[in-house]
């Protein structure tokens, strides 16, 4: 209980850290969103037009108010208004873009996760195998394939090549997403590539994170007690040495959930899909602050509740946690 | 040293990047054009000529390639570097000092962890339009020092407790002679291990940044090639010779840093050596009618 506290209070703290950075970064970046609508409208904007639009986008006064109105907007989740797809409310396209996200990313990782472990447990407990010498390298070499190459390759092998799935979009242009069949076989067909380019770069790191911890575990005298004692291979991996050497994949998990919303850029750009990179993407091209913030501030809370459920996770899962009561 | 060059796995992983380094090196010696000019037709196929072909402008990708990867070597070597020194300087100081030093960093390192790396690149490398590479490498050290940092610092409080340490102290050695005279030397394979890692990480998220356009176009490195690949379509019009030079090229730096990994995480931990040797043992048992398990 005083170990969740403690993280508790470290949270907090990190959060506040975070907030005043995604308050002060965009802040820093050259030109400001009225500059660009400015240049933008070539001249038909007079100078003291310029102050009004400023004072609309509460991007008057100095900074230490605008830091305290951001403070107070956030505490009432008020992400203000996109400067870019004005009047659009920041948090629907926000949220839009979530979903999508939220959906590719989620499947994603929930497969790499899951092939990543197996496969982990599999090569440590036949180490030396076939299986593990033939996938073991070939994952340090996927670990080493950069995305971009990835998703381009699929893309043009299943796309170009053979024209076997849709070029891009998370559904067709005509289709209005609803909870029907019909919709969710379109949208899954769409997934397919882009879910398949992050699984392929991913899965990879998962087995040898797992093979490696298990491995080091298997030497540890509780399993040889476990052996001693006479106990099935069967129970000895799955109980004894896989349970442990997923605690710290499921730090690593936990993370790589916070990470969900931070979008899957390369494959969001490549597959033209409606998600959270590419909308950041317009956004810091056309210094929509807002969306920038809105962003950040999504994605911060996403990885410290990702945390807190990791060490909640841990604690569970870890009785020495429990009593210990600190690190 | 002598462990480490008896690893296969690091050996051929260091012979790799040795390649890598030399080529890219002697670049303006070994480029048959120049890589930020027209040198022929756009997308003319690889031969005689033009021994990788030439991009959609004309330019040699040959000699792009040489002259993209002495940037992007670079970008991930200051990467690598930077991340490293800012992660050894803070995690032997908080393991080493303790106290109240020790809870402030960290604080500090549990935040850059925490923090959100990639998007928060993408903002840090808009900053400054067109950001040039040694710019990238900064900001990818900057996001990218916690995991050294945490490492050496439970090594340092490690290290700490030992004997030798102990008597240098009681023999009044002043503390930083005690921090790079006692402690360091003892840390060098985890120093390299977080130096390969965060090379990696740079040399990767350097690629990525170019290619969703967020690097400076007009620099020629592996992942702006990349990019102008794809600006390009040259996948579309059957250009693979575009795509394929700089993804391998990136490709084999990386698997290669992920070897020298390999073979330090060997060295660090015997138990990953043993699982070699282990499987001889018993692949050999295994032939004589006999099987083991204890391996």
């Amino acid at each position: 209980m005083i170990f969740l506290l403690r993280r508790l209070g470290f949270y907090f703290a990190a959060f506040m850290v975070a907030i005043t950075l995604n308050f002060l970064l965009p802040r820093l970046m050259p030109g400001d969103p009225t500059t660009r609508i400015f240049a933008s409208l070539r001249g038909k904007l007079r100078p003291e037009q310029l102050d009004v639009l400023r004072e609309a986008y509460g991007l008057d006064g100095s900074l230490l108010d605008q830091y305290l109105n951001y403070l107070w907007a956030l505490l009432h989740l008020d992400f203000g208004i996109s400067t870019v797809h004005y009047p659009e409310p920041t948090a629907d396209l926000l949220f839009y873009a979530a979903g999508w996200t939220l959906f590719l990313v989620g499947v994603a990782i929930a497969l790499s996760f899951a092939i990543g472990i197996l496969m982990g447990i599999y090569s440590a407990w036949h180490r030396g195998g076939f299986f593990d010498s033939v996938f073991t390298p070939i994952n340090v070499m996927m670990n080493a394939f950069t995305p971009a190459v990835v998703a381009l390759l699929l893309w043009y092998a299943f796309t170009m090549q053979w024209t076997i799935f849709p070029l891009g979009r998370a559904h067709d242009i005509n289709l209005t997403p609803g909870w029907n069949l019909a919709s969710a076989g379109n949208i899954a067909w769409h997934a397919v590539l882009p879910v398949l380019s992050i699984v392929l770069v991913n899965f990879g790191s998962w087995h040898l994170g797992m093979r490696n911890t298990m491995i080091n575990l298997l030497n540890e005298d509780f399993v040889v007690l476990a052996r001693a004692k006479g106990l099935s291979d069967r129970r000895i991996r799955n109980r004894y040495v896989a349970r442990n050497a997923i605690l710290p994949q499921i730090t690593s998990l936990a993370l790589s959930v916070g990470y969900v919303f931070g979008g899957a850029f390369i494959a969001e750009v490549v597959f033209n899909y409606p998600g959270l990179g590419k909308f950041t993407l317009n956004a810091i091209e056309s210094r929509d602050y807002t969306f920038i913030q809105a962003q950040l501030t999504l994605l911060t809370c996403s990885v410290l509740v990702a945390n807190l459920i990791s060490d909640v996770c841990n604690v569970v899962l870890d009785p020495r946690l429990r009593r210990a009561g600190g690190h | 040293m002598q462990t480490f060059l008896t690893n296969r796995k690091a050996v051929a992983g260091l012979v790799i990047l040795a390649i890598f380094i030399v080529m890219s090196a002697l670049a303006p010696i070994l480029a048959p054009h120049d890589p930020y000019r027209r040198a022929g037709k756009p997308h003319v196929q690889p031969g005689f000529e033009h021994v990788l072909g030439t991009t959609r402008q004309g330019k040699d990708v040959f000699s792009q390639l040489l002259e993209g990867g002495r940037t992007s070597l670079t970008v991930g070597f200051i990467a690598g570097i930077s991340a490293t020194l800012i992660g050894l300087g803070v995690g032997i100081s908080a393991g080493y000092f303790g106290g109240k030093i020790d809870e402030v960093l960290t604080f500090f390192v549990n935040v850059v962890l925490v923090l959100p790396a990639m998007p928060l690149i993408i903002v840090l490398a808009s900053f400054v339009e067109e950001a040039s590479p040694t710019i990238i490498g900064l900001v990818l050290a900057v996001t990218g020092w916690g995991w050294t940092a945490r490492t050496i610092r439970t090594q340092t409080m490690a290290i700490k407790s030992r004997e030798f340490v102990l008597a240098a102290e009681l023999m009044g050695e002043r503390k930083w002679r005690i921090i790079l005279r006692e402690i360091l030397p003892n840390m060098s394979s985890f120093v390299v291990g977080g130096f390969v890692l965060a090379t990696i990480y740079g040399i990767l998220a350097e690629a990525a940044l170019e290619f969703i356009g967020l690097g400076s176009p007009s620099s020629v490195t592996w992942g702006t090639m990349l990019y102008w690949a794809q600006r390009a379509q040259a996948l579309q019009v059957g250009a693979w010779w575009e795509i394929w030079p700089p993804a391998v090229a990136i490709m084999l730096t990386g698997a290669a840093l992920v070897l020298i990994n390999f073979g330090v995480d060997e060295i660090t931990s015997p138990q990953l050596r043993a699982a070699r040797i282990g499987g001889r043992i018993k692949r050999f048992l295994k032939r004589r009618g006999r099987s083991v398990d204890v391996f």
